[in-house]
């Protein structure tokens, strides 16, 4: 028979770890129906029968936050043979708050007491035994960052659930509370299930909205028991869902006092508590942050000697991709006798292995920024950062629980937009999945570094607007968006809890580094295989002079590409006769000749570009790769430069200063790579969000682009005054006005912590 | 006095704690509730990070101002 035990715990308790090591490698991540919390489930490892059931990280099971929704419902309705509660051995007291709810399920249940190794340095003694004894349930002590007591904690669950033993319910309420909630049982008996009576009657009795819906009480049954509650009330001068959280804390610190001697006095300061008095201090907190990010980025990004992420990815890009795998194909091409020129040779080789390797060069680079990430989230760094960002971020209306996913961001956007998930509040997380992917990632650097090169000197000031840019494009969505009804609402209240800092587990920030990397590699074999086969096969396919076929090899052929269709061709597509090639003839080209006009008025109306910014939707890495081919840069003598310094006098030729500009900043702000949009979706989890996410990014990026082409170059007079200028400042105005305007006013209601109603 | 006035270092009791219903039991569940010791481990602005039942919350202004001490 199959045995499903739910894993529950406070967040930070350790439960992930618990889970990796229960259920190894064998584990299916999903969604909870219909929200975006996470579902992580697993098969017990040497029980094929046993499926491991990963809870939300949860306080309590009241209906407030997502997670405790999806975690009651699960507990409720799928009633799990048994229920391992994970709690932090160094913070009992809070953590027995949930066990004592998980008690009153009435579903067979161990406790693993997590952090035992902590607990015994610290000098506290906890008496398993007597806890044991106080709660009726079973206590096995646990390390699970060492990896020690795991199997006895899933040796246990699996007897209780076969043996179905439930332990001795401990009265947690006592007096005429006690009273209260029998009577109240008693009014439900017949009505509610018999196995959750007592649970049913302590939820009736806190006015838990989804319990009362559940039982849909006939009316004079409602008023029998609201006399009761009360009656209650009054007699303990408190509302009655206080009075049972002080009676849980009540009996709380009784079992505690009793089973758990503290080796610190109360009050005395922990190590955590000593570091956090400095990275966290008003006026240390900043630069801290800004020095750890500046090691970051010189370790993953810079060009340092020790810069070992790009390093790897220089590798990646220039060994791997640019002679192992392109000359591994040709071995077997060549076996098979599939000759260069021909279609096939041509779907593998410049299809497939440089569209997606393209992207593939990129993940070195990411696994070390992810590493160095993960390292920071592990020791507990970065719920710190949170609160350090909150008070900036907080003055633009998003939390500092915002700027977790646009740091991550700045490395790729499909892992920035994950790491939104944390964000509880689900405006505030719409809000940040919509803005996050403006942050230059990796793959935008170098049309940074093309356009910086090609048009501005190699200025570094073009690199820093851009990341102005990104975080400006951030700051003013969100005061515009925080207007509009959808979003309106203070952000969220920040609340959040500070785990103790601890040396990272190597195989947890390992595997959390793999996770991301590999999501994005996922989709690198899926979404970008497909669309670098569409985007090859129309630059390969074109009409040269009537015929069909591969424009290559029609360009070969002197009887087809006569002196009189060159120079036709020439002045269709707006080039210098000596500059003519086969792409001028591509499907591609055509497409791009057809889109362009839409970009005129940003000052890159060209085809060139226009398909650059649509390869740039593979992978914005693309769009330089693309501008290579399309100037014509023989790469006969050498590869081109990631910046695509070899063509950059023929691209400086092309375009106006502005032009150029507005380029840039149209790519940086455009909807992101289909990798990104992949996550957006997921995120999102409705169609109808993720064509607004992308609608809006696409508007935002075209309005700035517009106003920086038509009001910049008015100010530099690379035009004069007209149309251009004066929709210029029409929108600038129209901006300026959205972001001044007094925005609707929610009502008190929609102040709250929860992202319950906006989904339920 | 709302805690939002209080100094690093600082160690004082909860009295009362306001605001809704929702917020109120949040907050409780989190371990901040009337009798209880709490202290200050930063400040920065109203925003703090306390020191509650052995575990560390921060909280910004708009949140601490409703706990009574």
């Amino acid at each position: 028979m199959e045995i499903k035990i739910a894993l529950a715990g406070n967040p930070n308790s350790g439960k992930t770890t618990l889970f990796n090591n229960l259920t190894g490698s064998r584990q299916y991540v999903g969604n909870w129906p219909g929200v975006t919390v996470e579902k992580k489930e697993g098969k017990l490892k040497g029980h094929d029968d046993v499926i491991i059931q990963d809870l939300p990280g949860i306080y309590s099971l009241s209906p407030y936050t997502l997670e405790e929704v999806v975690s009651r419902t699960y507990l409720v309705n799928e009633k799990p043979d048994a229920i391992i509660n994970i709690v932090d051995g160094t913070n009992i007291e809070r953590n027995l708050y949930l066990t004592t709810q998980l008690l009153e399920l009435n579903i067979p249940m161990v406790i693993a007491l997590n952090m035992m190794d902590l607990v015994r340095k610290n000098g506290d003694k906890v008496d398993t035994a007597k806890l044991s004894s106080e709660l009726g349930c079973e206590v096995i002590e646990l390390s699970a960052l060492k990896n020690e007591g795991a199997d006895d904690v899933a040796n246990k669950a699996i007897q209780l659930a076969q043996n179905k033993t439930i332990g001795n319910r401990p009265s947690i309420l006592s007096g005429e509370v006690e009273n209260a909630v029998k009577q109240i049982e008693g009014e439900l008996s017949g009505i509610a299930d018999d196995k959750f009576l007592s649970w049913s009657a302590i939820k009736v009795f806190e006015r838990d909205s989804k319990e009362l819906e559940k039982l849909h009480l006939a009316s004079d049954k409602k008023k029998n028991i609201e006399d009761i509650i009360e009656a209650c009330e009054k007699s303990m001068d408190d509302d009655s869902e206080s009075i049972i959280t002080n009676q849980r804390y009540t009996y709380i610190t009784g079992v505690t006092d009793t089973a758990v001697k503290k080796g610190r006095a109360k009050g005395e300061l922990s190590i955590s508590d000593k570091i956090d008095k400095i990275v966290t201090n008003r006026i240390l907190g900043l630069p801290i942050f800004a020095l750890v990010m500046f090691l970051i980025y010189a370790i993953a990004m810079g060009g340092w000697s020790v810069s070992i992420g790009t390093a790897a990815t220089d590798f990646t890009n220039d060994v791997i991709f640019g002679e192992w795998v392109p000359g591994f194909f040709d071995t077997i091409l060549g076996a098979l006798h599939v000759e260069e020129g021909t279609v096939l040779y041509g779907l593998i080789q410049d299809g497939i292995v440089a569209g997606v390797g393209a992207v593939i060069g990129f993940v070195p680079q990411m696994l070390v920024l992810f590493l160095l990430l993960a390292i920071l989230e592990d020791i507990g760094y970065m719920a710190r950062v949170a609160f350090v960002m909150d008070r900036i971020f907080r003055q633009f209306g998003l939390s500092g629980k915002s700027f977790v996913p646009c740091l991550v961001a700045t490395g790729c956007g499909v892992p920035g937009v994950m790491a939104s998930r944390t964000i509880e509040n689900d405006r505030d997380r719409k809000l940040t999945v919509m803005t996050t992917t403006f942050m230059p990632c990796g793959a935008k650097l170098p049309i940074i570094g093309l356009i910086a090169g090609a048009i501005f000197g190699g200025s570094p000031w073009i690199a820093a607007s851009a990341y102005f840019i990104g975080i400006g494009s951030i700051i003013l969505s969100g005061i515009i968006l925080k207007k509009f009804k959808a979003f309106a609402g203070e952000p969220a209240p920040f609340v959040m809890e500070l785990p103790p800092y601890h040396v990272p587990s190597v195989v947890g920030v390992l595997r959390a580094t793999w996770e991301r990397g590999w999501s994005f590699i996922k989709r690198a074999g899926s979404v970008i295989v497909i669309s670098s086969i569409i985007i090859w096969f129309l630059s390969a396919f074109g009409t040269v002079n009537g015929h069909f076929g591969l424009v290559d090899n029609l360009f070969e052929d002197e009887t087809i590409v006569t002196d009189e269709y060159v120079q036709k061709l020439a002045d269709r597509m707006d080039v210098e006769i000596d500059d003519v090639n086969a792409m001028d003839a591509s499907l591609l080209a055509s497409v791009g000749n057809v889109i362009s006009p839409v970009f005129k008025p940003l000052g890159f109306g060209n085809w060139k570009p226009t398909v650059a910014t649509i390869t740039g939707l593979v992978a914005k890495e693309e769009v330089v790769g693309t501008f290579g081919v399309l100037y014509n840069y023989d790469d006969s003598d050498e590869e081109l430069g990631e910046e695509g310094e070899q063509i950059w006098d023929r691209v400086a030729a092309d375009y106006t200063t502005m032009g150029a500009f507005s380029f840039m900043v149209f790519n940086l702000l455009c909807a992101p790579c289909f990798a990104a949009i992949g996550a957006i979706k997921r995120e999102m989890n409705n169609a109808k969000w993720t064509w607004a996410a992308i609608g809006y990014m696409t508007g935002w990026a075209y309005v700035l682009a517009f106003i920086f082409y038509n009001v910049g170059g008015l100010l530099t007079g690379e035009h004069g005054f007209g149309l251009g200028p004066i929709l210029g400042i029409v929108l600038l105005a129209g901006l300026i006005y959205l972001l001044v305007r007094k925005g609707y006013q929610p009502d008190e209601s929609a102040k709250s912590l929860t992202s319950v109603d906006a989904n339920a | 006095m709302p805690l939002t006035l209080l100094k690093a270092g600082e160690t004082v009791t909860i009295r009362k704690i306001g605001g809704s219903d929702e917020v109120r039991q949040h907050l409780s569940e989190l371990g901040f509730v009337a009798g209880e010791q709490v202290s200050v481990v930063s400040e920065s602005s109203g925003n703090l990070i306390i020191h509650v039942k052995d575990c560390r919350i921060a909280l910004d202004k708009s949140m601490a101002s409703r706990i009574q001490v």
